[in-house]
């Protein structure tokens, strides 16, 4: 799928384009002036709009105004600093990439400054800002590369994200652990997933603020021959512009940006992703929003307008008290998502379907020898499993277990730890047919349930109902998650359906879907039940934590249903993943044929992340995985994914239960550990 | 890949092999029966039956390990060891028990291991979590908190702990001491003048440089306390329905007005005392009344706000030694 940014389209509106673009953007400095305007009346003291009145005519009461200068205004010009530098780094990283995927989120860089500062939390060193700032640029700067390096510069755009978000959910998660190790710290593990634009005093924004004016610079300067990439490498190269050296300084530079952002308020998700996004319709109106130099400060205005107005949002909505516990990311997530969605539906899409992946052909040998490897291998992990936990045990306790005369702490480790070790290989094997199905229906490498969103939703329907029904029943929980994943499938596949599942707009609605359910699980465990640190990593992040046989039986029966349909009607999905045409020419309902797999993604998608929580990864790792390994053909594919995703969570699960026993990491934030290496190897290999 | 593939099965393989039969317990025999029955139900409405006074405890929250110390029972089992040694000096642990894994996911293997003959839980945990520690012995669950009479679900945690470890004796004479104590606080702090004195107690985080502030408001236990000793809580924020804690910034300190503020940090967690470090420079804070009358008292450390009768009484003498200066 190639990516492109939008070629702008030059029309006779072209003309006035000087007079408009200066309007436009007196429009938007207005605009962020107001919402900062009202930013500054809210909090939690009582100062509002007649105390800031009071303070501007030099009346006010001395502790007004130091509630004024000391927090509303650090606040406030924090809000609007951070939007600005993820605004302006989202959109020179767009640029470079020429990806409108492309920004601090997707490329890693936000992942790996808060991971640099995950680091220096965990080895209590007590860090002044800047030097914290040095650390987390230096983690921003080192996932940007590895993101850059594995999918090569310039080349194949779809690999760039790929490896981005791959990367970013692998530090995610290992930042997650990282500070879960830190049991006191819990509560802080949602402060850190989502950054918060409260400061006290200047003395942040201050030390900040010069970071971000020394990137921006450099990029206005870069900012002709960063125009230049836009024409394409080749294109550029006959110009004159070295290519490579300016890419590998723009990221720099747009790491930088996002960096200081990152040190100063945490990780703001989506504004990096967003305003670019909502500048485009602008630069095809506007010619001078096209070039560089015009979009990158738009851009940062954007991010600032963003920012301030969904703090402005938060603080206007729920009382101040409970609005200090919630994060400013959460907020610019949900405004975020609602714009990709809308932009992403609005934009033309212009990528087509890609060629199939050019995958040597496989004998039937190498499938029967890969299938017989990964099924002992599963039985092996299925043993280690069951054997390996806080308690070794032996075969031998196993065997007396099996056969009931077993003693008692023996009885009691395996029938608590056989569920445990059952929902992750089922949630597991679900995920990764889940994955396999919704790749064949799309033919979109990217797509996964956790990524289009589909596992966000279960996970919103099931907190809905456990939060509201506190003491809900397997079943009905099953239920709800498949009601908050079908909901989201039919807002991100009905979006997306519009001219036949078109991949950018399936990925974009998607990414905005997944994050947006993200924010809002954590919005409602914050509101309802902010100390329960458990329910919050169940839902986030995926945990196998006191399941019993009851709760893996709706998995259990999905899942034996979905083999047998993915194994009954495997030629029609290698036709669907052929291409659009094929399966017409051959007479095949494309639409119902379609309908129906995705449907038993869906239902598998929810059936795990109600046994397991959101486990992200598997979908996306256990089938193409299993392409390389076996070929495309369902017949083979299926199995083999089938096999790698039990492998997969069950290995996770165990290490997470052992590595740090007798405390215990989720299952996802192993997932993503494993998977992430893995999955960066595949993409390293199949460069060749 | 296939290469990889091959090593794994031959690791496993082997790896069967040497893990391959032998036991780590032996098979079951029956069990034999004690006289002296104690049949208890606990705040999940569970009947909870007991062959006799509990010896080997388990706890699973710091609140309940605090009870059975003070209660002369030294448990087997505690979640997070560090963290209780950290947070609560005022009962220092008397033995050395396992360490059973965090709080909120303790570990089933570890505390099965452990053969226990009462497991001591509270509703913070996953129900299912709760029938699963039910199949390894009797499981007593209570309510850590309650917001609208914390220090009577204080008590009436204890007593259930006691009935069912056999030291009911104990808890009378260790209630009648908590109940002088806040007699005698209270009389000490009439005396100084200082009944009805407007109090705030807080704690206080730092996280990724911003700091979050919890109010105890009088739903917290610390609050049912400062009101028994007849002092007048000055939060206005809600708490929430178990603890009473809610959130606030440094801004919402300004509507505390003019009272005496109370914290309690601890120097084995640096984050956990904004007060001194991070809030010093804060021209807010600096600028509250209570702070520039100096009339902000860090208690001593290592009184746990959410434990038993003891740490409570220790409380109690540190807010009058704050107070009567």
């Amino acid at each position: 799928m190639a990516v492109t940014a939008t070629t702008p389209a030059i029309t006779a509106s072209a003309v006035r384009t000087r007079t408009g673009a200066a309007a436009v953007a007196a429009a938007l400095v207005l605009l962020v002036a107001a919402l900062a305007a009202v930013d500054i009346t809210q909090g939690t003291a009582a100062v509002g709009a007649p105390e800031v009145w009071k303070a501007l005519t030099g009346r006010s009461d001395p502790a007004d105004s130091s509630v004024l200068i000391a927090s509303r205004l650090p606040r406030m010009t924090a809000g609007l600093l951070v939007g600005a530098l993820l605004g302006m780094a989202g959109a020179a990283l767009q640029a470079v990439s020429r990806n409108v995927l492309a920004s601090p989120d997707t490329l890693a860089v936000n992942a790996g400054s808060y991971f640099g500062l995950g680091i220096a939390a965990v080895t209590g060193v007590s860090l002044p800002l800047l030097a914290s700032s040095g650390i987390a640029f230096a983690g921003g700067l080192a996932a940007a590369a590895v993101v850059l390096g594995l999918s090569g510069l310039g080349t194949g755009t779809v690999r760039l994200v790929l490896a981005g978000s791959a990367l970013t959910l692998g530090l995610t998660a290992l930042t997650e652990g990282l500070l879960l190790l830190f049991p006191q710290d819990t509560e802080g593990v949602y402060h850190w997933n989502q950054g918060s634009i409260a400061q006290h005093g200047f003395d942040g924004v201050l030390q900040v603020a010069p970071i971000g004016v020394v990137a921006l610079i450099g990029l206005l300067l870069l900012a002709r021959r960063i125009d230049a990439l836009a024409l394409g490498d080749d294109a550029a190269r006959g110009l004159g512009v070295p290519v490579r050296s300016t890419r590998v300084t723009a990221v720099v530079l747009a790491a930088l940006l996002s960096t200081a952002a990152v040190t100063l308020a945490g990780p703001i998700g989506f504004v990096g992703l967003c305003a670019p996004a909502l500048v485009r319709p602008l630069a095809r109106r506007f010619r001078g929003f096209t070039r560089t130099r015009g979009s990158l400060p738009v851009a940062g205005l954007t991010g600032a307008a963003l920012v301030i107005g969904s703090d402005v949002l938060l603080r206007a909505l729920v009382p101040s008290d409970v609005a200090v516990a919630v994060p400013t990311g959460v907020v610019t997530s949900l405004v975020g998502a609602v714009f990709l969605i809308v932009m992403a539906v609005r934009v033309r899409d212009t990528a087509g379907s890609t060629a199939p992946d050019r995958l040597r052909i496989r004998t039937r040998g190498v499938f029967l020898t890969t299938t017989a490897v990964l099924a002992v291998v599963l039985v092996g992990v299925i043993i280690a499993a069951v054997l390996v936990g806080d308690s070794k045990l032996l075969l031998g306790d196993v065997v007396n277990w099996a056969q009931g005369r077993a003693g008692r702490t023996v009885t009691f480790v395996l029938d608590t730890r056989v569920p445990r070790v059952l929902a992750a290989l089922f949630a597991g094997a679900a995920l990764a047919l889940a994955g396999t199905l919704i790749q064949a229906v799309t033919r979109n490498p990217l797509a996964e349930p956790s990524i289009l969103g589909v596992s966000g939703g279960a996970a919103l329907g099931a907190v809905l109902l456990v939060t509201t029904v506190p003491l809900a029943g397997t079943w009905s929980v099953a239920g709800a998650a498949f009601a908050g994943a079908a909901g989201a499938s039919v807002l991100v596949f009905g979006l997306a359906a519009r001219g036949g599942f078109q991949q950018n707009r399936l990925v974009l609605v998607g990414f905005g879907v997944a994050t947006g359910s993200a924010a809002l699980v954590s919005l409602l465990i914050i509101l309802t039940d902010p100390f329960n640190a458990t329910k919050a990593l169940t839902w986030l992040s995926g945990s196998t934590y006191g399941r019993n046989l009851t709760d893996v039986a709706p998995l259990a029966a999905v899942l034996a249903v979905g083999v047998a349909v993915a194994v009954m009607r495997r030629t029609e999905l290698d036709l669907v993943s052929l291409d659009e045409d094929t399966p017409r020419l051959l007479g095949l309902s494309l639409g119902r044929g379609r309908f129906g797999f995705l449907a038993l993604g869906v239902l598998l998608t929810a059936t795990a992340v109600a046994a397991a929580g959101t486990i992200g990864f598997v979908g996306l790792v256990a089938p193409h995985a299993a392409r390389a390994l076996v070929g495309r053909q369902h017949a083979r594919v299926v199995p083999v994914a089938v096999l790698l995703g039990a492998i997969l969570v069950c290995t996770a699960d165990l290490v997470g239960r052992t590595v740090i026993a007798p405390a215990q990491l989720g299952a996802g934030v192993m997932t993503a550990v494993i998977g992430t290496p893995y999955f960066l190897y595949l993409l390293v290999r199949s460069r060749r | 890949m296939r290469r990889l593939l091959l090593t794994a099965a031959a690791a496993t393989a082997a790896a069967l092999t040497l893990t391959a039969c032998g036991t780590t317990e032996p098979a079951a025999d029956d069990t034999k029966q004690t006289a002296e029955r104690i049949t208890l139900t606990d705040d999940t409405g569970t009947k909870v039956e007991l062959d006799g006074p509990a010896k080997n405890v388990v706890g699973t929250e710091w609140n309940v390990v605090e009870s059975l110390i003070c209660l002369g029972v030294a448990p087997v089992g505690v979640s997070d060891v560090k963290g209780y040694k950290t947070w609560n000096t005022a009962v220092p642990l008397k033995n050395e028990p396992k360490d059973v894994g965090t709080r909120g996911e303790p570990s089933m293997d570890t505390i099965a291991s452990l053969k226990p003959d009462l497991i001591l839980a509270t509703t913070d945990l996953p129900p299912a979590a709760i029938e699963q520690l039910r199949k390894v012995a009797p499981v007593l669950t209570v309510h850590a908190a309650a917001a609208s009479d914390p220090i009577g679900q204080m008590t009436k945690n204890l007593d259930l702990i006691a009935q069912a470890t056999g030291t009911t004796e104990k808890a009378g004479t260790l209630k009648q001491q908590f109940q002088a104590k806040l007699d005698e606080g209270k009389k000490a702090l009439a005396d100084a003048g200082r009944a009805g004195t407007p109090f705030a107690f807080a704690d206080g985080y730092v996280v990724s440089n911003q700091v979050s502030i919890r109010p105890y408001t009088s739903g917290s236990l610390l609050g049912g306390v400062n009101e028994k000793l007849g002092l007048k809580n000055a939060w206005t924020v809600e708490g929430d329905p178990a603890y009473g804690l809610g959130t606030t910034d440094v801004e919402g300190l300004t509507k505390l007005g003019d009272v005496e503020f109370a914290y309690i940090g601890n120097d084995g967690d640096k984050d956990s005392n904004p007060f001194t470090g991070a809030l010093a420079q804060d021209k807010v804070w600096t600028s509250l009344p209570f702070v520039q009358k100096g009339n902000v008292h860090r208690l001593p450390d290592g009184i746990w706000m959410f434990g038993g009768p003891e740490s409570m009484s220790k409380y109690v003498d540190a807010v009058v030694a704050a107070l009567k200066k």
